[in-house]
């Protein structure tokens, strides 16, 4: 009998693909947490793994180029900024322009600044 | 305070031991108007005690589990761009601390000091996760009593044991665990479960819409 809960509490453990340890880690960098019981701890985890596949699935789904089949940086900032649920993430996927966008735009400002 | 988590002690790969800087060095992308100085990615921090300069959400998952959860979220056809997988890999360290502050503030109001299994689902139903809430209890249950099996009380804390166990141990046998609809469209989602783990049939329906 002890033997098969000892066997059924290491499935329980593999039943999350996400360590604990360090879920536990980023939830105590948070200002003000002083302890986190089990239960919490576990719940984060587990609903860390449903927010990972609701994202990566809502913005593949949602991708502005759909013929390549392949999720971008870009897909991400775009579901962040029309989602509701995941628009809480604007602030850390801000919208990337490519390097040579910005120096041309860049340019044109002096170029009109430059003409009176 | 220096982190360095995985469970592989060699390891110098930079993604593994959390930074996601590489993205912001590549020569493609330069705008970031987030950034106030050039290292806010860095996992790193031994700045002295300046506690300003140390964000929450510099800590991450590693990122091969982030990427395989993504991974299998998709469709088998489709891929992901590594920039992607390092956003995610973000992501998930904002949402953590996003919940873990609601959670706790709701904690503090209530004069206590440890965050419960009750803070957590109230505070995912308040941000807008209450599509978790339901799958989420019926996981805790399973979880509690496979727990209560191996130390005989149910709800003791098992702490430490439950740490570096679950590293890589969680990728065998993946089942679908119940299909999430987004946007209409039916996929199925890979849970990392072992032949063992009972499959819960209620979580079937995980509406994302």
């Amino acid at each position: 009998m002890r033997h098969n809960s000892k066997h059924q509490a290491s499935e329980a453990k593999k039943a999350i693909s996400l360590p604990i340890s360090r879920v536990r880690l980023i939830m105590k960098s948070s200002p003000d947490v002083s302890s986190i019981n089990q239960d919490a701890l576990f719940l984060t985890t587990k609903a860390t793994e449903l927010f990972v596949q609701h994202l990566a699935l809502t913005s593949f789904n949602n991708r502005s180029q759909t013929e390549a089949n392949t999720l971008n940086y870009s897909d991400l900032a775009k579901t962040a900024e029309e989602s509701d649920t995941f628009h809480f993430l604007t602030d850390i996927l801000p919208k990337k322009i490519l390097a040579q966008d910005y120096l041309k735009s860049l340019e044109q400002m002096q170029d009109e600044d430059s003409d009176f | 305070m220096a982190v360095k988590m995985d469970g592989d002690s060699s390891t110098t790969d930079a993604s593994q031991l959390g930074m996601t800087g590489e993205y912001m060095a590549s020569s493609h992308y330069v705008l970031h108007p987030q950034d106030d100085d050039g290292e806010e990615n860095m996992n790193d921090h031994e700045d002295g005690g300046t506690k300003e300069n140390y964000r929450e959400q510099d800590i991450y998952l590693p990122i091969a589990n982030v990427a395989r959860i993504m991974k299998n979220a998709v469709p088998q056809t489709g891929k992901i761009a590594k920039d992607a997988k390092e956003c995610v890999q973000e992501c998930v360290s904002e949402f953590i601390s996003f919940i873990t502050s609601e959670a706790s503030e709701r904690c503090h109001q209530e004069k206590r000091k440890t965050i419960n299994g009750e803070d957590i689902l109230f505070a995912m139903s308040t941000l807008g996760f209450d599509m978790y809430v339901d799958p989420l209890k019926l996981y805790l249950q399973k979880f509690r009593e496979a727990m209560k099996g191996e130390k005989g009380m149910p709800g003791v804390a098992v702490g430490e044991s439950l740490g570096e166990d679950l590293t890589d141990d969680g990728f065998a046998n993946p089942l679908p665990a119940g299909i999430i609809t987004a946007d209409g469209q039916q996929q199925n989602v890979m849970v990392y479960t072992t032949t063992a783990y009972p499959q819960i049939p209620t979580v079937q329906q995980i509406q994302f819409s």
